[in-house]
């Protein structure tokens, strides 16, 4: 097994007197999706926060191609090549596709900030970098607006690659869509997984979405890693226990009846 | 699960994107957001060269409604700006009175610290120094805050006409100032701003055979020069805006503040410079009524602000920002300035009629441009 694209050995996060996460270890490797499961409240959005850079850790230490970083921003995160697109996707739905792909970025000719805009340029990127990712926009001009949720995640996960991400975050990119839409960001995710170069780190509730892309899986439980495992080596009965936070379900059923 | 992904009935050619209608360019034409301005601008044209029967677009109507047109252009145009960034700047009229006092002053009194007598250049730089400082502190109050900047700016309105007042009364001991000299005969930096431009256009005209007084001789001159501030600003605001890096950046400020903050926009800067845009904007507009008619006085600039916003409001501008045109501001600001200036010549109306006209466009323009936002969102 070749190195880790990015790691992370015994993290640790404590907000004050709380413990959010408590010695976290956890291996990404690139060409694969790592599927992040656990239920609300057990470290999920801390420890992704931790790796883009928003939070520092506690203790314990971050690994990229194995050497030891530390973020004290999203852009030195960024820089790193790790991208995260969050559940808000960080679109302006009233502007064109194309200034929404190179927000922030624009190509331009002349001096900053008054340059000229390489528009055909940045459209043809964008047309290009979409269709490459399965999306086939007829009108880079476009607002985002007019998008479905699932072409504005592609959109969203299409951006980070083009500027150089090698560890995609994707922040439950499926929750609040709806069934075909959900599909077609899972297709996005394998053709990402496709490329061979970039690992996708996949943060979800659902149980079925995660069986059908992720090669690897890490659970959380109250900040801690109660299982983790590639597909092969994880049965399916177990994935539905350890997503329940390691409550098997027959305790479930009996506590219920007992109501 | 596979079974279901197969089995779809969707056919192969039908995608998401097949559902966005390709438009023809006139569809796309009628579908801008500056038609709504357009249409508007130009009933208001025909219906009061009808009214008047031709005089407020003769020689000296022409004149006069560009005028009055180009100085609602040129705060409408800055206050158009900060509003796609998803701002609002109430100081305006009291910026306006507030440059107004400190050339004059200048002009009447010297320069501030004993500097000596000032000349139009010094006293206008030193004001524009003065105004853009001013935009800059409520531009860092509103980022630094996270205040609406309706408050932010509401306060300024108080503060700066307040202060306009007792400067004047402390060194004027009259909240006005007249009799200066007329500058803009003498001194070409003056004459940029109350002089007169386009001179061709009414010699061309007199040419032609128009343009003739009751003498027999040429009749007016030229245009203000203001009408020249006006086109240049907007010609460079639309420029800035459709073409340029920051001009991207104008719009992702005001459509989703923290996306385009996330995304490395520079949202708090673009914020701090378009309030120094609108005080610029205020400031020409000062310089331009200063150096026309060689007075000021207090209240000069009152109620300026709000009409700038509705100015912009009716070419299109989002109340919510990220979204405006430069070209449907023009159209608006016609439209104003044409409605101001209608009792003039038709004096059988009652003037105050134009704020009723004001407060129906306002109202029609607001649910027009909802229904623009609808419909580039997709109704979200």
């Amino acid at each position: 097994m070749s190195e880790p694209v990015i790691s992370a050995k015994s993290l640790t996060k404590r907000f004050g007197a709380f413990t959010a996460l408590n010695g976290i270890d956890l291996e990404v490797y690139k060409g694969e999706i790592h599927a992040l499961l656990g239920d609300n409240g057990a470290g999920k959005s801390t420890l992704i926060k931790i790796l883009s850079g928003v939070h520092q850790p506690t203790s314990g230490g971050l690994f990229v191609d194995g050497k030891p970083v530390l973020f004290q921003s999203p852009r030195d995160a960024t820089n790193a090549g790790i991208g995260t697109v969050y559940q808000d996707l960080a679109l302006n739905p009233l502007m064109s596709v194309t200034r929404n792909f190179f927000m922030g970025r624009e190509l331009y000719t002349g001096v900053r900030p008054f340059g000229v805009l390489r528009m055909k340029e940045m459209d043809e990127i964008t047309h290009a970098e979409m269709t490459k990712i399965g999306i086939n926009v007829s009108d880079p001009a476009q607002a985002v607006g007019t998008m479905s949720g699932g072409q504005r995640q592609t959109l969203a996960i299409a951006r980070a690659i083009y500027f150089g991400a090698k560890v995609l975050i994707l922040d439950e990119p499926t929750s609040a869509l709806g069934q075909k839409q959900q599909m077609e960001v899972l297709k996005t995710m394998m053709r990402v997984r496709a490329y061979g170069n970039i690992a996708i780190i996949f943060i979800t509730h659902n149980e079925v979405h995660s069986k059908l892309v992720a090669d690897r899986f890490t659970f959380l439980a109250l900040g801690e890693v109660i299982g983790k495992g590639t597909k092969a080596s994880l049965a399916s009965e177990d994935i539905r226990h350890l997503m329940a936070g390691g409550v098997a379900m027959a305790d479930l059923e009996h506590e219920l009846a007992a109501i | 699960m596979s079974e279901v992904l197969t089995t779809a009935k969707t056919p192969a050619l039908r995608t998401e994107a097949s559902r966005l209608v390709q438009r023809g360019r006139l569809a796309k034409l009628i579908r801008s957001p500056e038609m709504g301005a357009f249409v508007v601008m130009m009933v208001v044209i025909i219906a009061i060269a009808i009214a008047s029967k031709g005089n407020a677009f003769n020689p000296l109507g022409l004149k006069n409604n560009l005028s009055i047109i180009a100085q609602f252009g040129i705060i409408a145009t800055g206050a158009c700006l900060l509003m796609i960034a998803g701002e609002f700047d109430l100081s305006i009229g009291s910026m306006i009175g507030f440059a107004g006092m400190s050339m004059t002053l200048m002009l009447k009194w010297g320069l501030p610290f004993g500097l000596g007598p000032a000349t139009p250049m010094s006293a206008f730089f030193i004001t524009l120094i003065f105004t853009l400082a001013w935009g800059w502190l409520i531009g860092f109050i509103v980022v630094r805050s996270k205040l609406s900047s309706f408050i932010v700016t509401l306060s300024f309105l108080f503060f700066l006409r307040g202060l306009t007042e007792v400067c004047f009364r402390f060194i004027n001991q009259s909240t006005q100032v007249s009799g200066l000299p007329n500058y803009k005969e003498s001194d070409w930096f003056a004459s940029m701003f109350g002089g007169e431009s386009f001179h061709w256009f009414y010699n061309l005209w007199y040419t032609l055979g128009g343009n003739v007084n009751q003498l027999g001789n040429q009749w007016v001159t030229g245009f203000d020069a203001r009408v020249v501030w006006w086109l240049v600003l907007s010609g460079i605001a639309y420029f800035v805006l459709m073409k340029t890096q920051v001009g991207s950046w104008i719009f992702a400020t005001g459509d989703n503040r923290e996306s385009a903050r996330a995304n490395g926009v520079p949202v708090d800067k673009v914020r701090i410079s378009l309030f120094m845009l609108t005080a610029f904007c205020a400031t020409i507009f000062a310089a331009c009524q200063v150096f026309d008619t060689n007075t000021a006085d207090a209240a000069k600039g009152n109620l300026k602000e709000l009409e700038a916003i509705a100015i912009a409001v009716v070419g299109g501008t989002l109340m919510t920002g990220g979204f405006g045109s430069i070209l449907g501001v023009m159209f608006g600001a016609i439209t104003f300035g044409l409605v101001a200036n209608a009792v003039f010549f038709i004096p059988a109306i009652d003037g105050s009629y134009y704020r009723v006209f004001v407060g129906v466009v306002l109202l029609v323009a607001v649910f027009l441009n909802e229904s623009v936002r609808k419909r580039i969102t997709g109704g979200i």
